[in-house]
């Protein structure tokens, strides 16, 4: 009987402790708002501030990349073919210039490439991932509003896109569309948007039942503004946090669109197009062609994924203490 | 260039010496950029498949590797007339089935190659326009209705089969059922997209083959027939990429062999349409006038692309083909890189400011096709044209190239690309790129620029029908210097050279058509 009686105690003895409020006493001092509250659950993580930190930096880079590129790798004029795959560190034909992390096959500066790379990929995959994003929405919620046929209808189509690998309906769709930074976009916006689709039905069909749908609907409120001000909010944190995992995903497939051949035009390269050009001279140890834009995008997926990761942490309610 | 003569020699001298020296009982495997679509050989004009052919099948002339006629299994052959050759063939040639061989199946030979049904690319072009006159049962008379001096760079596409199997299908050679020929080597099996094997024929007329058994292994990829070939899972690799010689150089266990091919690698310039549709900045077409020609020319930097981007595998060209081949200008150089000289000459035409251009440029066909294209484009736009590349999977390129535009015209403006001259002289690249285009005679059939000059045309229509080799060797140097040194036809920018790998101790003796054949192989 007694150790069942200490262990009563310890429990009561534990309750007692936690409890009482140290912690709950100052979120009341400091003034509660909902983003608040999210920045002091996100900070909690410190993996998660280094990796927005550096995807901080990494959008700056993007976006100032014609500001802060010694050379602009996309003007035919100013690469020079007699610098091309020169190992980092060495200087230019012209002495001019020092190629930090050396040059390419073409003889392009690989620093200012992969600035440029930057920026096309996180293009890409923001601009992809944003209409994916708009029409997942629209759709999705479209479909758990109304259910039945409209339902029934959209997704089966969802679930037959789905059933294609994405790299396959990608490579299809930019082999009839053709090249250029346009046709990526649309190729992969045309890949995603069932995911997007997908969650935003699940999460709306779980608000449709709730008490304040039903009491917007005796209010007699319009299904647009049912639709858009009352159950769009609340299904909007999971759409960000597979938002955030898509746009990773949209920058890997346009790496490896480009990586195939069949993305970007060939003086224009994004991270993947210098990566497929360095692999060829893998073997005779010119590693930096392929290596430096190969760690750009490692980088940038593994601080996006990062960061996604703690939002889905930070937002799940079921995951909160 | 690192292509010494030399060394080209002493790959010849070896392995003469190893044929000499005898047969060793081993097995041979070879690693092909490209697989055969058939055994058949008269299925399909391909390259692959003609390499492969080489092994079991026998024309009655064999190109050697600089694609001059030897005695295949014609043993003498000459012109009678203006309008018939005569052909001795070889007696007692027994084909792998064991029938003999004799002038029966040349003709049968001669009527099945342009007849094989679903050919994607037939035969027919070489036999069209020959009658093949069976005299006794070892010669045969070829006759054409015009004198016709290419006869044999003809016919030693047309490899001979035997008569006994008459009604062969492809399929029946696919499966080895029909695929007997003449060859050192015959037919085991094909394991599509894994594997062909072929062992020694010993009855065979000639010398014996120098390998017991042979076997062929498709590795598309580069780099990967690169690393078989170090992991040891092959002993010869053809295609060697450029990036990797540097590499393979080093290696001790590793021997590479280089030789220049019939290819050369030239651009094409829209010569026909007042307008053309990839370029901006003008309402006219600039490329009509030569002298836009020959300042693109003198912009092109030929020494940089060759150490550059071919890291020193290819020979800078002023011309069709490399000296040496038959019918070359001796006059004709490399236009030296001068772009003031362009600048002016861009100026006087009427573009001082330049202009804007897109080059296409197929981006798996020639050796560093896509990089060449965006060297040129560099190039290019240091002399004020601004140049856009856009490269693309071969397929699709010589489709929209040759008859991508209206009408089945051209579609593009200004284009990248290579010619190989199949008989191995200059008057394949005359007739098919520079003479005016003419689908009924199959005149400037690649004359995608479809440049038209009347006194180029008539200089290779005479060279084509005059039997002397020296004058038509001076005719064809004529309608070179000025098909090139006047009018711009094209611009030259190199020729390919290519390179073969083999474990340490073999050899490989390079050819001018850029097969990969176990026949070249030897032993050091």
């Amino acid at each position: 009987m007694s150790p069942a009686d200490t262990k009563m105690v310890g429990t009561k003895m534990a309750d007692v402790s936690t409890g009482i409020p140290p912690e709950r006493a100052s979120p009341a001092t400091a003034v509660e708002t909902p983003f608040r509250r999210f920045l002091s659950d996100y900070t909690e993580s410190p993996v998660a501030v280094v990796a927005f930190v550096a995807l901080v930096l990494i959008l700056l880079i993007a976006i100032f990349a014609p500001v802060i590129s010694p050379q602009n790798p996309y003007d035919l004029a100013v690469i020079d073919i007699m610098d091309s795959r020169l190992a980092p560190g060495e200087t230019n034909f012209a002495g001019d210039m020092t190629y930090v992390l050396g040059t390419d096959d073409q003889g392009r500066d690989m620093l200012s490439a992969i600035f440029y790379g930057l920026r096309i990929s996180l293009g890409v995959g923001v601009a992809s991932g944003v209409i994916a994003l708009s029409l997942g929405l629209v759709i999705g919620l479209t479909a758990a509003y109304f259910g039945g046929k409209v339902d029934t209808l959209i997704m089966r189509t969802v679930d037959l896109q789905l059933s294609f690998p994405a790299i396959l309906v990608a490579l299809i769709l930019v082999a009839v569309l053709g090249r250029g930074v346009d046709k990526i976009i649309i190729a992969l916006v045309v890949v995603q948007w069932a995911y997007y689709t997908r969650t935003v039905r699940a999460s709306a069909l779980v608000e449709r039942r709730k008490e304040y749908v039903e009491a917007a609907t005796c209010l007699g409120l319009g299904t647009r503004h049912i639709l858009f001000r009352h159950m769009l909010p609340n299904v909007l944190p999971p759409l960000i946090v597979v938002g955030t995992v898509q746009v990773a995903h949209a920058i890997a497939l346009e790496a490896t669109l480009s990586f195939l051949g069949i993305g970007l035009p060939i003086t224009e390269p994004s991270l993947g197009l210098l990566i497929s050009n360095g692999f060829d001279y893998m073997l005779s140890g010119k590693y930096w062609i392929s290596f430096f834009p190969g760690v750009a995008l490692l980088i940038t997926i593994v601080t996006i994924n990062l960061v996604g990761d703690r939002l889905r942490d930070v937002l799940n309610p079921r995951l909160q203490k | 260039m690192n292509l010494s003569g030399s060394h080209l020699v002493g790959a010849i001298v070896a392995a003469g010496m190893f044929l000499a020296g005898g047969a060793s009982a081993e097995e041979l495997r070879v690693g092909l950029a490209q697989e055969p679509s058939s055994i058949d050989p008269h299925y399909h004009n391909l390259g692959p498949n003609n390499s492969f052919s080489m092994h079991v099948f026998q024309p009655l002339v064999i190109p050697d590797e600089k694609q001059r006629p030897t005695p295949g299994l014609a043993e003498s052959w000459k012109p009678i007339d203006d309008t018939t050759w005569e052909f001795k063939l070889r007696e007692g040639v027994k084909f792998h089935d064991g029938s003999d061989f004799n002038a029966d199946d040349v003709v049968h030979s001669f009527e099945r190659a342009p007849n094989v049904p679903n050919s994607p690319s037939s035969f027919a072009l070489y036999v069209k326009g020959k009658t093949v006159e069976k005299v006794d049962d070892y010669t045969v008379h070829i006759k054409t209705e015009e004198p016709y001096p290419l006869m044999v760079n003809d016919i030693w596409n047309i490899y001979i089969v035997s008569d006994e199997a008459a009604d062969a299908t492809t399929g029946d050679f696919n499966s080895g059922k029909a695929a007997a020929g003449t060859g050192p080597y015959r037919f085991v099996e094909w394991v599509p997209g894994d594997r062909i094997v072929i062992e020694r024929y010993d009855d065979y007329w000639g010398e014996k083959a120098a390998f017991d058994k042979v076997t062929f292994k498709p590795i598309n990829s580069a780099p990967a027939r690169v690393a078989a070939l170090l992991a040891g899972d092959v002993d010869v690799i053809g295609e060697v990429p450029t990036a990797d010689i540097e590499r393979l150089k080093a290696d001790d266990g590793v021997s590479l062999f280089q030789g220049v091919s019939n290819r050369i690698i030239y651009l094409h310039m829209d010569q026909f349409r007042e307008k053309t549709p990839f370029v901006t900045g003008t309402d006219k077409n600039p490329l009509l006038d030569a002298r836009v020609r020959k300042a693109i020319s003198k912009a092109i930097n030929r020494e940089a692309i060759v150490e550059r981007v071919m890291e020193g595998v290819a020979i800078p060209a002023g011309q069709l083909l490399p000296e040496g081949f038959f019918g070359v200008s001796e006059t004709l150089k490399p236009e030296p890189y001068d772009p003031e000289g362009a600048k002016q000459l861009l100026a006087e035409a009427g573009y001082p400011d330049g202009f804007g251009l897109t080059l296409h440029s197929p981006n798996n066909r020639y050796i560093n096709d896509a990089k060449i294209a965006q060297a040129v484009g560099q190039m290019l736009a240091r002399i004020g044209i601004e140049t856009q590349v856009d490269a693309m999977p071969a397929n699709v390129f010589f489709t929209r190239a040759s008859s991508g535009g209206p009408d089945n015209s051209p579609e593009f403006s200004f284009i990248l690309v290579g010619w190989g001259s199949g008989t191995g002289e200059a008057s394949s690249p005359l007739r098919s790129l520079l003479a005016t285009y003419n689908p009924d005679t199959g005149s400037g059939a690649s004359n995608r620029g479809r440049m038209s000059n009347p006194e180029l045309d008539a200089l290779i229509e005479e060279a084509l029908q005059t039997v002397d080799d020296e004058k038509r060797a001076q005719l064809l140097a004529d309608a070179t210097d000025l098909a090139i040194g006047e009018l711009q036809g094209i611009i030259p920018l190199h020729y390919q050279v290519n390179t073969w790998a083999t474990r340490k101790g073999l050899t490989y003796t390079p050819r001018t058509d850029e097969r990969t054949v176990a026949l070249m192989v030897g032993k050091e």
